[in-house]
C-alpha cells in the first residue's frame, strides 16, 4: 500500500467521491482514493442466475445488517423506524440503487424564505445546474425534455419504456387530471460511451449485469483511472488524523488482512455517505477536537434526514408484464411536491412508479399481507396476483430536526472494531402527516388505474438509503459544519461532498444533486487552490 | 453414529416428515399443472436454506417431532402418511404450540417452490435467470402526455415569475 504524501485523499468511491476525483484529475495533483469495499463482478450478480429473486434476501439484501458480506460494517438502527440501507463497494450505493434520477427542484434550495422551516441553502439550483447538465451526460440520464415540474432540461438519453404497466398506471393519472412523467433515470437506453443499452432485466436493485444502470465503477471511476487517479480497495479508515496546527494530516486505515496503515494527505475529502462521513468525524477524536472533527459546532451527525417512504401496492385483475423493465424507474408524479398548507403540512413528496414482483416475490408479499394462504386455497389464491400487481413509493420530504442524528455506538463495533453508527431517528407530526396524504392519493391513483385491491406499508422500515444533513452545509460557522462549497469550517484542508452536507432533503432521490454538488465542489478547489486553507 | 442436527441437518425420517409438510404448505393444484412442493423435491433445498439460519433450526426439529407425535395421536406413523385433510389440521393445531413453525417453514418453501423451472414454466413464464436475453418492450406512445404537456409551471421558482 502507497504511504507516501499524496494532495488529496477521497475517502469512499461511490456516487461523491467517483464524480470528484474525476473531475478534479484535471489538476494532475496527486490524487488517492481509499474505499473499503472492493470492484464488483458483474457476471456474478444475481440477474445472472435462477435464485435472483432469494438473493435479495441474502447477499444482496438491502440492510448491511443481515447481508454478511466482509466489507459492511453494522449499524444499530433500533432507535429508528428507517433502517439503514448502504453498500460498500466501488461505486458505493450505486450498485444496489434503482438509478432514479430526478434534480432538486429551485424551490428546495429556499426552504426558509418560502415555507418558512428549516433552513435555506447558501447556494442554490442556479448554482448547480450546469454541473447537473454534466453529471447528466457523464453518467447517462434517460428522460424526456418538457416536463413542467422542473426548469427546461434536456436528458442525453431517451425515456426508459413505460410498458404495460407503465401505461395502465398513467392512465390513472390522466383520468384524477394528476402530473406524471417518464422518469429522469441514470440508464443508458441507447448504447452509450461504451456501456450496452438496457435490456430491461428487473432487478437493478440487486446490480446490473448488463453495465447499462449508471453505477460510478462503470462511468466516472474507469475515466478518473485514466485520468491518473488512483483507487485502492479494501482499506477501511479508522480516523483522520490532525497536526498540530490543527489541520487534517492524513488517515489511518485497516488493510483487508487489517494491518494498521497511515496515509497522509494535504487535503482530505470525505464522501462516506450521511452516516458513515459523521462516524468517522465522530471517531476522529483529538486534543483539539475533543468531541470529534470539525465538530466545534456541535453539528456533525446531527439533522439526520433518511426520506421517510411509503410502499403502496395494487393489485390488478389483467396480467401486467410488470416483470419486464428497469424495476424503480417508469413515471414519476410530482402533483403533491410544492407546499400547500391547504394538505395540513409543509413540503411535499413524489410518487415514483414501482414495476411488478417476481414470481417468488408475488409468493412472500402474498404471504406477508394474508393473501396467499398455504394449504388447498394456495394456488387459487397466487393466481389471483401473479404478474397483476404494481405499485408505488411515496418519497417524503423530511425537515433537519437535531436531534435525528448519528453517533457512535458505545458497545457495537466492526470487523476492525470501529465503532459503529447508532442512529436515533423519530419521525416528525409534519413527516406523519404526509405520509399519511400520500398513502391516501397513492391508493386514489392506482384505484383510477383500474386496482381492485391496495395495500400500504408506511413507513417503509428497510428504505433507508437516502442518508442526508449530518454534515450541513452553510455561512455560519455555528449552525453549519462545511461552507457553501463543502470546506469545513473548523479544518480548513478537509471537505464533505457526500449527502451530509444537504441542508435540506427535497422529496426526490438525492444521488444526482449529490454529484452536482460533489463536481461543484471540486471546481470550487480548483478555482481556490492557491489560498484554500484560507 | 448419533446424529448430530446442528451439523449434520435433518434426519431421514426428519427430511420423510418434511417433505410431507411442505406437501401440505403447497399442495398439487387442482388441475394437476403445479405439483405439491414435497412431491417436487424440495427437501434439500430447503434443508440447505434451514441449515443458513441456525436460530431457526430447533424451531423445525421441535416442530417436526410434534407433527409426528400428533400423526400418530391419529393413528398415522408418520405425519407424511396422514391424508391432506388431516396434514392440514395438525399444521393449524401446531401453530398454538409451535407458532413461529409454520411462517418460518412457508417462507422457505415458497421461496424455493416459485424458482423451480417447472412451476415457473407451468405458470407460462420463461424459467431463465433475466440476464443476458432480458425482455423486449414494445415503444411507448408518448402523446399520452400532451395533457401534462399543457399545464402550467408546476414548480416554483424563488428567483422569480
Amino acid at each position: 500500500m502507497p504511504e507516501e504524501s499524496v494532495d488529496v485523499l477521497i475517502i469512499g468511491a461511490g456516487a461523491a467521491g467517483a464524480a470528484f476525483a474525476w473531475s478534479l484529475a484535471d489538476t494532475r495533483m496527486n490524487i488517492l482514493c481509499l474505499e473499503q469495499g472492493d470492484w464488483m463482478d458483474p457476471s456474478q450478480y444475481p440477474s445472472t442466475g435462477s435464485d435472483w429473486e432469494l438473493r435479495s434476501f441474502s447477499d444482496f439484501g438491502l440492510s448491511p445488517n443481515g447481508r454478511g458480506r466482509p466489507e459492511d460494517y453494522p449499524v444499530n438502527d433500533d432507535e429508528s423506524p428507517i433502517a439503514v440501507s448502504n453498500f460498500n463497494a466501488v461505486g458505493g450505493s450505486t450498485i444496489l440503487y434503482a438509478a432514479h434520477f430526478p434534480r432538486f427542484h429551485p424551490a428546495d434550495f429556499r426552504v426558509k424564505s418560502l415555507d418558512g422551516v428549516a433552513d435555506d441553502w447558501p447556494i442554490d439550483y442556479a448554482t448547480l445546474e450546469s454541473y447537473y447538465e454534466q453529471n447528466d451526460v457523464m453518467m447517462g440520464v434517460a428522460g424526456l425534455e418538457g416536463d413542467p415540474a422542473y426548469p427546461p432540461k434536456q436528458p442525453p438519453l431517451p425515456p426508459v419504456p413505460l410498458g404495460k404497466l407503465g401505461q395502465t398506471l398513467a392512465q390513472g393519472f390522466d383520468r384524477l387530471g394528476w402530473h406524471w412523467w417518464p422518469s429522469d433515470s441514470a440508464i443508458a437506453t441507447r448504447d452509450y460511451e461504451g456501456r450496452a443499452a438496457c435490456i430491461n432485466l428487473g432487478p437493478c436493485l440487486s446490480g446490473c449485469a448488463q453495465g447499462a444502470k449508471a453505477s460510478t465503477d462503470v462511468t466516472y471511476w474507469p475515466a478518473a483511472m485514466r485520468r491518473g487517479v488512483r483507487l485502492e480497495t479494501r482499506c477501511r479508515v479508522r480516523e483522520i488524523s490532525v497536526g498540530e496546527n490543527g489541520l487534517a494530516d492524513g488517515v489511518i486505515y485497516y488493510d483487508a488482512d487489517g494491518v494498521e496503515h497511515r496515509q497522509k494527505a494535504e487535503v482530505v475529502v470525505l464522501a462516506c455517505n450521511g452516516v458513515g462521513t459523521p462516524r468517522l468525524l465522530l471517531n476522529s477524536r483529538s486534543k483539539q477536537f475533543p468531541d470529534g472533527l470539525a465538530n466545534r459546532s456541535g453539528l456533525v451527525g446531527r439533522n439526520l434526514m433518511f426520506h421517510p417512504y411509503a410502499h403502496v401496492t395494487g393489485v390488478f385483475e389483467e396480467p401486467l408484464e410488470g416483470y419486464k423493465g428497469p424495476t424503480g424507474c417508469c413515471i414519476i408524479s410530482q402533483e403533491f411536491y410544492e407546499t400547500d398548507a391547504s394538505r395540513g403540512f409543509v413540503r411535499g413528496y413524489s410518487f415514483e412508479m414501482i414495476r411488478g414482483m417476481g414470481l417468488v416475490g408475488t409468493a412472500l408479499w402474498g404471504m406477508g399481507t394474508g393473501q396467499v394462504p398455504w394449504g388447498a386455497k394456495h394456488h387459487e389464491a397466487y393466481a389471483r396476483l401473479v404478474d397483476r400487481t404494481a405499485g408505488m413509493v411515496v418519497i417524503c420530504e423530511d425537515l433537519p430536526e437535531p436531534h435525528n442524528r448519528v453517533t457512535l455506538d458505545p458497545e457495537l463495533v466492526d470487523g476492525n472494531g470501529i465503532p459503529a453508527p447508532k442512529i436515533n431517528y423519530q419521525l416528525s407530526e409534519n413527516s406523519r402527516k404526509m405520509l399519511d396524504h400520500s398513502v391516501d392519493r397513492a391508493r386514489e391513483v392506482l384505484e383510477a388505474a383500474g386496482a381492485h385491491k391496495t395495500f400500504a406499508d408506511a413507513p417503509l422500515r428497510p428504505a433507508g438509503w437516502h442518508l442526508m444533513g449530518t454534515a450541513r452545509m452553510g455561512t455560519d460557522p455555528e449552525r453549519s459544519v462545511v461552507n457553501e462549497w463543502g470546506r469545513a469550517h473548523d479544518v480548513h484542508n478537509l471537505f464533505v461532498i457526500d449527502g451530509s452536507v444537504f441542508v435540506t432533503a427535497a422529496g426526490v432521490n438525492p444521488t444526482n444533486t449529490i454529484q452536482a454538488l460533489a463536481l461543484y465542489i471540486a471546481d470550487q478547489i480548483k478555482k481556490n487552490l492557491t489560498n484554500l486553507f484560507d | 453414529m448419533s446424529h448430530d442436527p446442528q451439523a449434520d441437518g435433518l434426519s431421514e425420517e426428519q427430511r420423510r416428515e418434511l417433505a410431507g409438510v411442505l406437501d401440505a404448505l403447497i399442495p398439487a393444484s387442482g388441475d394437476g399443472r403445479l405439483p405439491a412442493a414435497g412431491e417436487l423435491g424440495l427437501v434439500a433445498q430447503v434443508e440447505e436454506a434451514l441449515m443458513r439460519t441456525p436460530d431457526f433450526l430447533p424451531v423445525i426439529h421441535q416442530g417436526l417431532a410434534a407433527a409426528t407425535d400428533l400423526a400418530g395421536r391419529l393413528g398415522a406413523g408418520g405425519f407424511a402418511s396422514l391424508t391432506a385433510a388431516d396434514k392440514q389440521q395438525v399444521l393449524n393445531d401446531l401453530a398454538t404450540e409451535h407458532p413461529a413453525l409454520v411462517p418460518g417453514l412457508i417462507f422457505h418453501a415458497y421461496g424455493a417452490y416459485y424458482q423451480e423451472p417447472q412451476v415457473v414454466e407451468a405458470l407460462g413464464f420463461e424459467s431463465r435467470p433475466p440476464f443476458p436475453l432480458g425482455y423486449a418492450m414494445e415503444p411507448d406512445d408518448l402523446t399520452l402526455l400532451e395533457r401534462v404537456r399543457q399545464r402550467p409551471k408546476l414548480y416554483r421558482d424563488p428567483s422569480g415569475p
